[in-house]
């Protein structure tokens, strides 16, 4: 056993302002595939063929290619053909926000069709309009029915971060392989960056069972 | 008021409404009765377009409604609907559920819409229960509480599939209590229920369905004393 934890206390630091460039993009990328989440999950429920037909592919797509390939595509094909030279970061937040997206919808569809047939029912002989039952009525209820599911999108995707590494983006994840590369020894840093990995799942899954109680008080 | 001509609802190949026309006048109280699967539900159902009758005409103060130029929810807002299962907003509080569609669709402001609700509120005798989310209330409470967000809409017609066939028994009072004192307000009601005494006693007019054919349109006496049909009779015979 060949172990020494001295070398990298120097970069201490450096690695745990990787925390936070992960959390950023991250979080972005999280309201970016609620908000187009649920903007697809809508179309998928919606009478009109062409929405939902161009939801559905959007949906096989994203869940159909892997994440690195997504990833790739954003940051090398778009400077390629348009000129633009794409930061890591919006790269990043596109290609985790599109790609969580499509999972979001799927879940959040589920939830809506899981919400009983009678609140739209009561919505309707009401004469309230299709907009507000759904943003009053459905998804509210749908939300409750689906948190679990978010938090697993939100662990997986968190999780998943760590391959804008890939892109120099410098997240825990890349910053763990400096330090190795500094310090010619990888095993440690890299445990490290995993602990941090780890805590920062373990927080997330507290703070999803907090929510998920809270929520139920009103069962 | 309501008028219903030749109404016929097909579901896939099962067709559950046959030509049924009857007139409905204002400050009528309608009793609609009929075995289980005989399309009650569906002709309630039909009156404020939950669901497309497939032909015939039903027309509302004289409007032609299941027209496709007419505006659903247009008609909506004057006519109320109770559920046999309530459909509270089970996220809302009771004065929530009350003040919502006034709010949204008629365009209230909070205090009026709340200074109504209060009002049903306290006429449905759940004052203290403003505050409740519907999972606190039992079955009775819930239905009153219902028909009270209907009424906030200020209705001037009232639907009620079966209101009372979810409750535990010693609650349909408390129900037919409150739907007795809309009936004296002089509320054009249509009213699907198993509950016999209560429609003998209420009724203006009973609509007898069977298979989806309205057999029979009778005086609530005249139909409870002397049915004109043998199934209106063996129907009678099992319920009461
Ligand atoms: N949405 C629907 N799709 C298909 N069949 C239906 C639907 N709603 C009702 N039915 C059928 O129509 C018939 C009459 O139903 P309903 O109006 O609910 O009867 P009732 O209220 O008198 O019990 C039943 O056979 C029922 O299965
Ligand atoms: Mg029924």
């Amino acid at each position: 056993m060949n172990l020494d934890f001295s070398q990298i206390v120097p970069y201490i630091p450096f690695m745990l302002e990787g925390i936070w460039a992960t959390l950023e993009f991250v979080i972005v990328s999280i309201l970016i595939g609620l908000v187009l989440g649920t903007l697809l999950a809508l179309c998928k429920i919606t009478k009109a063929p062409l929405l939902k037909g161009l939801a559905d592919v959007y949906t096989s797509i994203f869940r159909g290619t892997p994440l690195i390939l997504q990833l790739m595509i954003i940051y090398f094909a778009v400077p390629q053909l348009t000129g633009y030279d794409i930061p890591a970061f919006l790269s990043a937040i596109l290609a985790f926000g599109l790609n969580s997206a499509a999972y979001v919808s799927e879940i959040i569809r589920a939830g809506i069709m899981a919400v009983d047939k009678g609140q739209t029912e009561a919505a309707e002989a009401l004469g309230v309009p299709y907009r507000p039952m759904m943003f009053n009525i459905i998804l509210p209820q749908a939300i409750k029915n689906i948190l679990p599911a978010l938090m697993n999108e939100f662990i997986t995707l968190t999780k998943e971060s760590a391959i804008v590494s890939t892109i120099g983006y410098l997240d825990l994840m890349r910053r763990a392989q400096i330090v190795g590369a500094d310090i010619y020894r990888n095993f440690e840093p890299l445990l490290v960056a995993g602990a941090i990995y780890w805590i920062m799942i373990f927080v997330l899954t507290k703070v999803g069972q907090a929510v998920e109680r809270r929520m139920r008080q009103s069962d | 008021m309501i008028k219903a001509k030749d109404i016929t609802k097909v579901f896939g190949k099962n067709t559950v409404l046959k030509n049924i026309s009857t007139t409905i006048n204002q400050g009528e109280v309608v009793t609609v009765i009929g075995p289980s699967g005989s399309g009650k539900s569906t002709f309630l159902r039909c009156l404020n377009l939950l669901e497309e009758p497939t032909s015939g005409e039903i027309f509302i103060q004289d409007r032609k409604i299941n027209d496709k130029k007419a505006n659903k929810l247009e008609i909506r807002k004057n006519i109320g609907m109770v559920f046999q299962h309530f459909h509270l907003f089970p996220h809302m509080t009771v004065l929530e559920n009350v003040i919502y569609a006034p709010q949204k669709v008629k365009n209230q402001s909070k205090t009026e819409a709340e200074k109504i609700a209060k009002d049903l509120l306290a006429k449905v005798g759940l004052t203290d229960k403003e505050d409740a989310y519907p999972n606190r209330l039992s079955g009775g409470q819930k239905q009153r509480v219902a028909i009270a967000r209907a009424l906030a809409m200020e209705p001037e017609i009232m639907l009620f599939d079966e209101p009372t066939s979810a409750l535990d028994p010693e609650m349909v009072k408390e129900v037919l209590d409150v739907m007795k004192d809309l009936v004296n307000t002089g509320m054009t009601m249509v009213i699907v229920t198993h509950e016999m005494n209560f429609a003998k006693e209420v009724a203006d007019k009973v609509l007898f369905l069977d298979d989806g054919v309205l057999l029979e349109e009778a005086d609530p006496k005249q139909f409870f004393e002397k049915p004109q049909t043998d199934r209106a009779r063996d129907f009678l015979d099992k319920v009461l």
